[in-house]
């Protein structure tokens, strides 16, 4: 848990410094964009299969800069939290078979860090659609609790995530952006170790600023 | 020049906002991490999957509990929930249509154990058995894979006829934490046992 916590924070101070450095350096060139979303995750495929309800809890980061004026290069990093609690009974086909009753709390922690690019057709500054891709990996942090007994994964996954949205001019510099994921990792292992390919969709709303 | 240096403080307030923001609505990375003693919980059951339950009507099972110290060894040192424990499991194996019988005509042995200390799991019992109980018991085996814990409650249903240590034709292990009240312990004992037993309704089979 503690070492966890010390992951966590270690991000968010990537993140940061990434802030700093895009806003000090590119900002005053006026080429790039920088999002915040919300972001709701409704998990699919391996995930679904561990977690099958929709996460509420999720935040997304993107920093594109503009190599044209119709496409960027940027970086994404994402904060996604899928969670069960349930009391049920769940059967074990192993040797002997059996079957195991208890209160479970399923729990992956998403953070997907990732390069991206993205094509926007239309012009600046009116209602711009546009197609990207996001490629890196994901830092999972993956939990099942069973009564008494706790399995836990934190691992690196590899992965990209197709992405297609909007961007809404509202003032100047600032409009809203509206856009979806499909998060998808290429390998990787589940809480109790078994292999998987963890895949997400993520629907995210937020405020784009927009020199 | 002051426009720029303005829309770079709003942007990086903005930033800094979301990251608290996130940090407090996110909170936690383990949401519901409270949990209450029964939270804690776990009924798992075993079966021996060539053992056929329709021909096992009979049972027999010794009037107490044994209790499993560090070393696997028995140790007589009767609890405040023996009892219970030994009604609730009879009353069970009657609703599935189970009757009781003297331990040398029985198709089944059933016996209750509880550990007292943390021991992983694995392996047979070979050198111990209900004191003055006829006949001894050849030994039992429980799943090598299920790490048992203080306090675990074991139940195992033997085949009568065994001529060696074989692994129990079912075991269930119930682990929870000790409750905060005599009362709530009570009533987990009963909930979780009858959860045991309705979670293997192939016992039931035939009879």
């Amino acid at each position: 848990m503690k070492i966890t916590h010390i992951k966590f924070w270690q991000l968010i101070t990537i993140a940061l410094l990434v802030i700093l450095t895009f806003s000090s350096g590119y900002s005053q060139r006026q080429q790039w964009y920088g999002a915040f979303t919300y972001s709701v995750s409704i998990p699919s495929g391996d995930t679904q299969d561990f977690i099958d309800e929709i996460g509420w809890r999720g935040i997304g980061l993107d920093y594109r800069y503009l190599v044209n004026k119709n496409v960027t290069v940027g970086l994404y990093f994402g904060w996604n939290v899928l969670h069960k609690r349930s009391e049920e009974l769940t059967q074990l086909e192993t040797d002997p078979p059996g079957a195991v009753y208890g209160v479970q709390e399923k729990t992956i922690n998403a953070f997907p860090i990732m390069a991206s690019a993205h094509y926007y057709f239309g012009e600046r500054k009116k209602i711009r659609p546009y197609v990207g891709l996001n490629a890196g990996g994901f830092y999972m942090l993956q939990r099942y609790e069973i009564g008494i007994f706790l399995y836990d994964n934190d691992q690196w996954q590899w992965g990209i995530a197709p992405e297609a949205g909007f961007v809404v001019p509202v003032e100047r510099d600032f409009g809203l952006i509206l856009n979806g994921k499909y998060n998808m990792a290429f390998s990787g292992e589940n809480a109790v170790g078994a292999d998987v390919n963890n895949a997400y969709w993520s629907v995210n709303l937020g405020v784009v600023w927009e020199p | 020049m002051k426009k720029i240096i303005s829309r770079r403080s709003i942007f990086l307030f903005s930033s800094i906002a979301v990251l608290i923001l996130s940090t407090t609505i996110l909170q936690s990375c383990y949401p519901g991490e409270e949990l209450t003693y029964s939270d804690t919980d776990l009924v798992a059951t075993f079966y021996n999957k060539d053992a056929n339950f329709a021909t096992k009507q009979t049972f027999a099972m010794p009037d107490s509990i044994i209790r499993i110290d560090d070393d696997g060894n028995p140790v007589i040192d009767p609890g405040p929930f023996d009892q219970q424990i030994l009604n609730k499991i009879k009353s069970e194996l009657q609703s599935l249509g189970f009757t009781q019988e003297a331990p040398a005509n029985a198709d089944v042995l059933v016996i209750a154990a509880v550990t007292t200390s943390t021991w992983a799991s694995g392996g047979c019992y070979y050198s111990w058995w209900y004191p003055g109980w006829y006949p001894p018991y050849p030994g039992w085996c429980y799943p090598v894979y299920y790490t048992y814990d203080i306090g675990t409650i074991l139940i195992a249903m033997l085949d009568g006829d065994a001529t060696e240590a074989e692994s129990g034709l079912w075991v269930a292990g119930i682990n929870g934490l000790l409750g905060d009240s005599n009362s709530s312990t009570s009533s987990r004992i009963n909930q979780n046992i009858e959860q045991a037993f309705n979670q293997s309704p192939y016992l039931g089979e035939g009879k």
